[in-house]
């Protein structure tokens, strides 16, 4: 397979002139020591067993005071454990380095019963003194809390009475417990490091950590992350030896590079490159739930908070919920999913994803929306907002509506929210209403936002396991900060409030559906669809995923590392894990045939051939013409 | 970032020096060159601060996007960031911190932006600074040939050849290579990596095996940039070879009876060398602001890339730094340019 490279190079070189020879040697050089290196998947029983995940952004800390990125979110959990596991089926609290957990009938204490048999990678034993340690440097605030200080709210006290037992003492409940999702650090290292020291400490080299996994190579913003796994893992060894992440900034490659077989696992693949590869043998491709919604906002009443007059100038239709609620069927959801997020969304209705079941509302079939222009005008006319003579709808008092300013986000990963907005003004056009849309970059959308310059925008938010966060956006409280539709609603606070320290959970369920049920009539947010998210992975090398949330959810990047600690290596696709290890598990790649991409890149290659052929006979055209 | 070019490059034609000496003049010159070079620089560095300042964007806000965070948390990470202090305050420690050496650290990765920058100027300079004087040496043999062979088969292939390679985009070009080459096409086989500047199996970074392996991720992208950059040498190479051949001195030296070859080379070629020297030397000015597009496609973590995602944050301290290493290039560049013309062409200083 080498050999003909050689030959035709040096074909080549010797027919280049003298004066390009030493380039031409320098390129033959190159060509050769890809030759030398070019066979990196010829991997004997005796290698370790790799796997190597294609992703698309760098972690941008190590350190998991500092880092933000879902990426470094991903290193931190293999390098790291968490207090307490999270459920593949709807993340719902597992024993974790917490085997065990109690709460007061106040709900006021909280007792954590501490496992005794992990062992940080440096051979000390894990301790509750390293948990208490860790909260406590988040709770006494400083650059460590800017990451993870909410989640410890309400909580006054981190103690560690004896070696396997943390206790914490609450100002008032606090029903987010016990989902605490950050990483416990050994003590015995960071207690060295003080909080001035800890804003740039980049936690590369020799990590101690407790994880399935330990780094042994990458540094925060580089391109390649290796990880070794940890064979005495409390909670059973990884299958695998190493984990190797590699960084692709572009998708076509890194979807190449899982045809060719350098990566096993691509991160984060659209559903065009997902319908492409779809089919090809050797690799399987999933289109994951992943916790997040996109919606249209409106601007409910943006006000100065000081004086609480009304600034920029909302259109007074917009901040009447009546109107909102009448263009959710002006809205065609299925045309949404399809048509601009080609099946990476689902349609959906409200701000917590049916993939949190336990807390998931769905609207009745009465009041919930479908694509029904016709129901949306009667609505509308129900609601003083009747048609005018020139086919415009018109306010209660007569007056025109005017033109809404829709607003869209212009970053390229986000190219859903321009066309989103542009379907949106054609159907509101449909019902009589007139609007414009203008696309920004989102940094100064949020901006504009905040200055309440806009009638309605679109975006979209990651929604945690605890619904709790995700609610509290919408409270009056987080007006000009996190509220991005300025919605302020005395009743929802209220039930905000009885939700957050209510411990029963099936009480506190229906209290965050009531919830639910609120915003859905008042609509400050039209919600368009939930998040699929596209994963591609060679099925003839590993196997066994644990999908997370439920069977539907996505492979890897999830609340846990399942995934990681359950694959093993195979030799076919759907192979059990049995027969991958009867079969002896020896991994080889075969180049299958001709794919799509390849097809493209001849078409290309052969148009530009062309395309330089036609230049060069127009040219010559042009030059006999000034000859003659 | 090209706006300061043009206004260098003009100074270089006019100013003619009226002292009497010839050597007084000669440094003058010199003088006034690197005097310029060092004002545009202090501009550079007072500019940068603000220029970032007014940008759309709000790092603190896009640090603490998407994540359950309290007003509390919003103060404190705009404290560790060493925003909350006033704009005024704010810009002398930058200057102090400039002027010093040091970049302060960055928003997004928390680490010293010097070593940041640092680590990914060599790819950029291996990329970008490869390509681009190979496309420089090839493209003015390509010139050489074409001017020699005017309207002949020669020069319409080389001429039509690297218009078709100028006029594709580079990432495309980029693309088109890599599924053909990386992935591999009919008899073709996978000839070089899909991206990125190591295999993931290479241990010890700094052995002659990585070395080697570096050079195989770069290929493609090298022949991509060599390819896109390849017209513009050739094509001023083989205008300003053609403007030369029709001089009334090359006239002479032909009715001399010299032999055309002589007169190609040691008459004309020099001559015509003079504006291509210029573009080389200012061309390298820019090889330290990488290539985004290509940095993109073939996923190499070089200064380009760095940059474009500091945007997004936007991460002050590291477009701070970023940009003025790429003005000071790029001025550097400038005095050098402007000095070996003076060098080369004498009717510049007098």
């Amino acid at each position: 397979m080498n050999l003909p490279v050689k030959v035709v190079i040096q074909v080549e070189s010797d027919r280049m002139k003298k004066a390009v020879a030493g380039v031409a040697a320098g390129v033959v050089g190159l060509a050769i020591s890809a030759v030398g290196t070019a066979a990196p998947h010829a991997a004997s029983a005796a290698e370790p067993v790799t796997f190597t995940v294609g992703i698309q952004n760098e972690v941008d800390s190590f350190n998991p005071f500092l880092g933000i990125e879902a990426e470094s979110y991903e290193m931190w959990a293999l390098m790291y454990d968490p207090l307490i596991k999270y459920s593949p089926e709807d993340m719902s609290p597992q024993p974790g380095l917490a085997s065990d957990w109690k709460t007061s009938s106040d709900g006021l204490t909280w007792t954590f019963t501490i496992r005794d048999d992990v062992k940080w990678s440096d051979g000390k034993p894990l301790t509750s003194e390293d948990v208490a340690y860790t909260l406590n440097r988040i709770l006494d605030g400083g650059p460590e809390s800017a990451t993870w200080g909410s989640y410890l709210k309400s909580i006054n006290t981190i103690t560690a009475p004896n070696p396997t037992t943390v206790v914490m003492k609450l100002s008032e409940p606090n029903a987010v417990l016990p989902l605490l999702p950050m990483p416990i650090l050994p003590k015995h290292i960071w207690s060295d490091i003080s909080e001035e020291e800890v804003k740039s400490y980049a936690n590369e080299d020799n990590v101690v950590g407790s994880g399935p996994f330990r780094l042994v190579d990458g540094t925060a913003g580089g391109s390649i992350y290796r990880f070794e796994a940890n064979k005495d893992y409390w909670d059973g060894a990884p299958n695998i030896d190493q984990v190797v992440f590699s960084l692709y900034k572009a998708e076509d490659p890194m979807v190449q590079a899982l045809q060719i077989g350098d990566i096993d696992f691509a991160e984060g693949v659209s559903p065009l490159q997902l319908d492409a590869i779809e089919g090809t043998e050797g690799i399987k491709t999933v289109l994951g739930t992943s916790p997040g919604f996109d919606e249209i906002a409106f601007n409910t009443g943006s006000i100065d908070l000081d004086s609480g007059d009304l600034i920029g100038d909302p259109n007074p239709a917009v901040m009447d919920p009546e109107f909102r609620y009448a263009l959710g069927f002006a809205i065609d959801r299925e045309t949404i999913a399809d048509k601009i997020y080609q099946g990476a969304g689902e349609p959906a209705d409200t701000i917590i994803p049916p993939a949190y079941s336990t807390y998931h509302w769905s609207p009745p079939d009465d009041i919930a929306f479908s694509y029904d222009p016709e129901r949306a005008g009667e609505l509308l006319d129900a609601a003083g907002y009747t048609m005018g003579d020139d086919g415009s709808r018109t306010m209660p008092d007569g007056s025109p509506i005017g033109t809404l300013r829709l607003l869209a986000r212009t970053d390229s990963q986000y190219d859903a929210s321009l066309k989103t907005m542009t379907y949106f003004k054609e159907w509101l056009a449909d019902i009589g209403i007139d609007s414009e849309v203008t696309a920004m970059e989102s940094g100064k959308l949020t901006n504009v936002i905040l200055d309440g310059e806009f009638d309605a925008f679109q975006w979209g938010w990651y929604v945690e396991p605890d619904p709790d966060s995700m609610l509290s956006y919408m409270t009056c409280g987080q007006l000009g900060s996190w509220s991005d539709s300025w919605y302020c609603n005395d009743e929802y606070d209220q039930l905000y409030n009885q939700q957050h320290s209510e411990l029963d959970e099936a009480t506190r369920a229906e209290t965050v559906k009531r919830m639910q049920e609120i915003l859905f009539r008042d609509s400050p947010y039209l919600v368009t669809i939930d998040n699929k998210y596209g994963e591609a992975y060679r099925c003839d090398r590993f196997e066994g995923f644990v999908p997370q949330p439920g069977s539907d959810g996505v492979l890897l990047f999830q609340y846990g590392v399942n995934s990681y600690l359950n694959i093993y290596p195979t030799t076919e696709c759907g192979q059990s894990s049995d027969d991958a290890q009867s079969a002896g598990a020896a991994t080889a790649t075969t180049d299958d045939g001709i794919s799509t991409a390849t097809i493209i890149g001849v078409g290309v290659a052969v148009l530009a051939v062309v395309g330089g052929a036609g230049a060069v006979i127009a040219y010559r055209k042009s030059t006999a013409d000034k000859r003659a | 970032m090209s706006a300061p070019t043009s206004t260098l490059v003009a100074d270089a034609e006019i100013q003619p020096s009226r002292s009497e000496r010839r050597g007084s003049g000669t440094w003058r010159y010199v003088g006034s060159k690197v005097l310029g070079s060092l004002g545009a620089l202090l501009f550079v560095v007072v500019f940068n601060f603000f220029l970032f300042r007014v940008i759309p964007g709000d790092p603190v806000r896009t640090l603490a996007r998407n994540r359950l965070v309290s007003d509390k948390q919003v103060e404190e990470l705009t404290r560790t960031l060493g925003l909350e202090q006033p704009l005024p305050q704010q810009f002398l420690t930058y200057l102090k911190n400039t002027f010093t050496g040091e970049f302060g650290l960055s928003f997004r990765y928390r680490q010293p932006v010097g070593d940041i920058i640092i680590d990914r100027l060599w790819p950029t300079l291996l990329l970008v600074g490869t390509s681009t004087i190979l496309a420089a040496l090839i493209g003015v043999y390509l010139g050489m040939v074409s001017a020699w062979n005017r309207g002949k088969v020669v020069d319409n292939v080389s001429t039509g050849f690297s218009l078709t390679l100028y006029s594709m985009p580079e990432w495309w070009l980029g693309l088109v290579l890599l599924a053909v080459f990386a992935v591999g096409a009919g008899p073709i086989p996978s000839l070089f990596p899909t991206g990125g500047l190591h295999s993931t199996d290479i241990q010890d970074p700094n052995s002659f095996a990585a070395g080697l392996d570096t050079a195989w991720h770069l290929a493609l992208p090298v022949i991509t940039l060599t390819l896109a950059y390849l017209a513009e040498y050739s094509l001023i190479m083989r205008s300003s070879l053609l403007d030369e051949m029709g001089e009334d001195y090359i006239t002479t030296a032909r009715a001399k009876g010299l032999r055309d070859v002589y007169v190609r080379r040691r008459h004309a070629t020099r001559n015509a060398l003079l504006p291509t020297t210029t573009l080389v030397v200012l061309n390298l000015g820019f090889v330290v602001s990488g290539a985004i597009t290509i940095e993109t496609v073939f996923s190499i973590p070089g200064l380009g890339l760095l940059t474009t995602e500091a945007m997004d944050v936007p991460d002050y301290p590291v477009l701070q730094g970023a940009f003025l290493i790429f003005s000071a290039a790029v001025i550097f560049a400038n005095l050098i340019a402007n000095l070996a013309y003076s060098w080369l062409d004498p009717r510049v200083r007098t």
